[in-house]
């Protein structure tokens, strides 16, 4: 899988046994397993407890999106995209969204956009929190992961609450979102960014200072800048190697050039470094969610174009015209005008992309989704290598895979 | 963005091999010959784009007025101190093979194994060129365009159904399905009835 991951397994058994000639175990780890994360299978070769190599089998998952994808209309498609990666769906969405109106020259609305930022960073910090969670989980530590999920639970009530459901949110539309934001709800984000940094405090707390935690990560699964660059590593997981790339900065789309916001980095790219970068995310995040909702104004919440979206309501009963519209656009959607576009986004695994063709047609001609997950998940072997079989899960986790965003 | 633009550059190398160069929806794609593919990477790479993003395919054979090859392979790559972005486009035929560039790239093993399942492009000197995510009793290659969606029929109560491929050839414009309808859901597509006509060039086309 990796350029020096073979050699460097030769080079291990050769200092380990030198001309003596030893065996290695092969042995399958998942895709049943409560440390894959899902349905991630590994074959994994062990020298006695050291890993010498460790192949990802996937496509236990593999649903065939992109396929139906091209069966759908443009607006249809918002509701399999956040499928894929559903711990951090509605990056998913915005990046599809975002795709799609690229296309079509689509004028968002600033009250959409700050709507998007702020939920899609919110849902960014319940991705993380679940990281968290159950990376602590997978090295044995239970109790944090009740602590993560009952910030997590807080933050899918707030999303709950916006979009109808806790995980397959679907909110946003090409051209905008689908409603506006329910009574109350700036009023219980409020609250929660008023409590969460004391919560984050006190995981933070519950690890960095937890003498066993950091013998676990401690200059464990080192991937250096170079091979994450190899493997086409991103997201926090690159950041902690050093790989300072984070798009929201160094590409903005949706406004987020208007925000102020640090990307935390580090050297060492350990497992350390990887579980750290993504607590030290939230804090960003939550300073996201903070400035978007200060600044959220009334106003439209949909590209005012009658081609791309649905009329109001009212207008339904008194104008013929609308009828027309709301018509043509149910029964067959938009006609985005042939081309190709690419738009990379960062989402809670690193950069989510879509590339779309169009034909002309009312469905898309060919989607591709460039997930995070899959090129991430090449960077196990590497990590792996000549540590032991526990530090092999601790690498895993430190990934924070989904094996929706990986199998598509 | 940081750092001054190594884009131009790579192009003008690039050029040197035949590349064409085109500007498609604000990104630069490069055009090179199959058997240039592994020069091409390395001199991008060389030249700065650090990162392979990604390795995809388009199947052109339904694409309105498409002439050439049926496949293009695009190579997605990024650089990590320009924040630029490189497309390098490779034209296939059905049943031709392009160069694997696994050996200037070791994290394109899952891209063109991807490519591979899904197009059924073969990748010439690739190390382990096997399905990635289908499995392995299934025929045939999902993202081409002749492969067919399997869907079942809608039954409704009073036992009327709604067979999908009727329906869709109707939403594709190409037969009037069971809807009755034969609209321009795909514009280009020239019905048997002759109600949808192609459009001009560039047209984004009004509902």
């Amino acid at each position: 899988m990796n350029a020096d991951a073979p050699g460097r397994a030769d080079v291990l058994r050769e200092e380990r046994h030198g001309d003596f000639d030893t065996k290695l175990m092969r042995i399958n780890v998942g895709p049943v397993h409560p440390a894959t994360h899902g349905v991630l299978r590994l074959v994994v070769d062990l020298d006695g407890e050291t890993v010498m190599g460790a192949t990802p089998r996937i496509g236990y998952l593999h649903t065939g999106f992109e396929k139906t994808m091209e069966h759908r209309t443009w607006q249809q498609v918002v509701t399999y995209t956040n499928r894929m990666d559903y711990a951090h769906a509605l990056g998913h969405d915005l990046a599809y969204v975002l795709a799609a109106e690229k296309l079509l020259d689509a004028r968002v609305p600033e009250r959409a956009q700050r709507i998007r930022v702020l939920l899609t960073e919110l849902n960014r910090i319940a991705s993380h929190l679940l990281g968290l969670g159950t990376g602590l989980l997978d090295m044995g530590a239970l109790t944090p992961f009740f602590y993560t999920m009952r910030e997590r639970e807080r933050i899918l009530d707030l999303l709950e609450m916006v979009s109808g459901v806790r995980m397959n949110y679907g909110y946003f539309r090409v051209g905008g979102l689908s409603r506006d934001l329910p009574d109350g709800f700036e009023a219980k984000v409020q609250a929660f960014i008023d409590d969460f940094p004391a919560a984050l405090e006190q995981y933070f707390a519950m690890f960095l200072e937890n003498e066993i935690w950091l013998a676990r990560t401690r200059g464990v699964g080192v991937l250096s800048r170079e091979t994450a660059l190899e493997v086409g590593l991103t997201g926090p997981s690159a950041r902690a190697s050093g790989l300072d790339v984070d798009l929201r900065r160094d590409a903005p789309y949706s406004g987020y050039e208007d925000y102020t916001f640090d990307v935390p980095v580090a050297e060492e790219g350990d497992a350390y470094q990887r579980f750290v970068v993504r607590g030290e995310e939230m804090q960003q995040s939550l300073r996201i969610v903070q400035q978007a909702l200060t600044r959220l104004e009334p106003g439209p919440i949909r590209d005012p174009d009658r081609r791309i979206s649905l009329p109001e309501r009212h207008e339904l009963e008194t104008s013929m015209e609308a009828v027309i519209f709301h018509f043509k656009l149910v029964t067959e959607g938009f006609h985005p005008p042939m081309g190709e576009v690419y738009v990379g986004t960062e989402s809670a695994r690193g950069e989510l992309g879509y590339y779309l063709v169009s034909d002309g047609g009312s469905m898309p001609y060919r989607v591709k989704v460039r997930t995070p997950s899959l090129p991430n998940i090449q960077a196990i072997e590497p990590a792996s290598i000549g540590g032991t079989f526990a530090d092999m899960v601790v690498n895993i986790a430190t990934m924070d895979p989904v094996m929706g965003d990986v199998d598509k | 963005m940081s750092g001054a633009s190594i884009l131009e550059d790579v192009a003008t190398r690039l050029g040197e091999l035949g590349g064409e160069r085109a500007d498609r929806g604000g990104d630069v794609h490069v055009a090179v010959p199959a058997d240039a593919i592994r020069e091409a990477v390395r001199r991008a790479r060389a030249g700065g784009f650090e990162q392979l993003s990604d390795v995809l395919a388009v199947d052109w054979s339904e694409y309105p007025r498409h002439d050439g090859p049926r496949f293009t392979v695009i190579y997605h790559l990024f650089s990590p101190t320009t924040m630029e972005r490189l497309f390098l486009r490779v034209a296939v035929g059905d049943g031709e093979a392009v160069p694997s560039i696994t050996p200037q790239w070791r994290g394109a093993d899952v891209f063109e194994r991807e490519v591979y399942d899904l197009f059924g492009i073969p990748f010439d000197g690739h190390p382990d060129l096997r399905k990635l995510v289908t499995p392995e009793d299934l025929d045939g290659h999902p993202l081409r365009k002749d492969f067919d969606l399997g869907e079942s029929p809608t039954l409704f109560n009073d036992g009327r159904y709604l067979d999908p491929a009727s329906f869709r050839a109707g939403m594709l414009g190409r037969d009037a399905g069971r809807t009755g309808w034969v609209g321009g859901a795909r514009k280009g597509v020239v019905s048997e009835q002759g109600r949808d006509e192609a459009p001009s060039d560039g047209d984004g086309g009004t509902p």
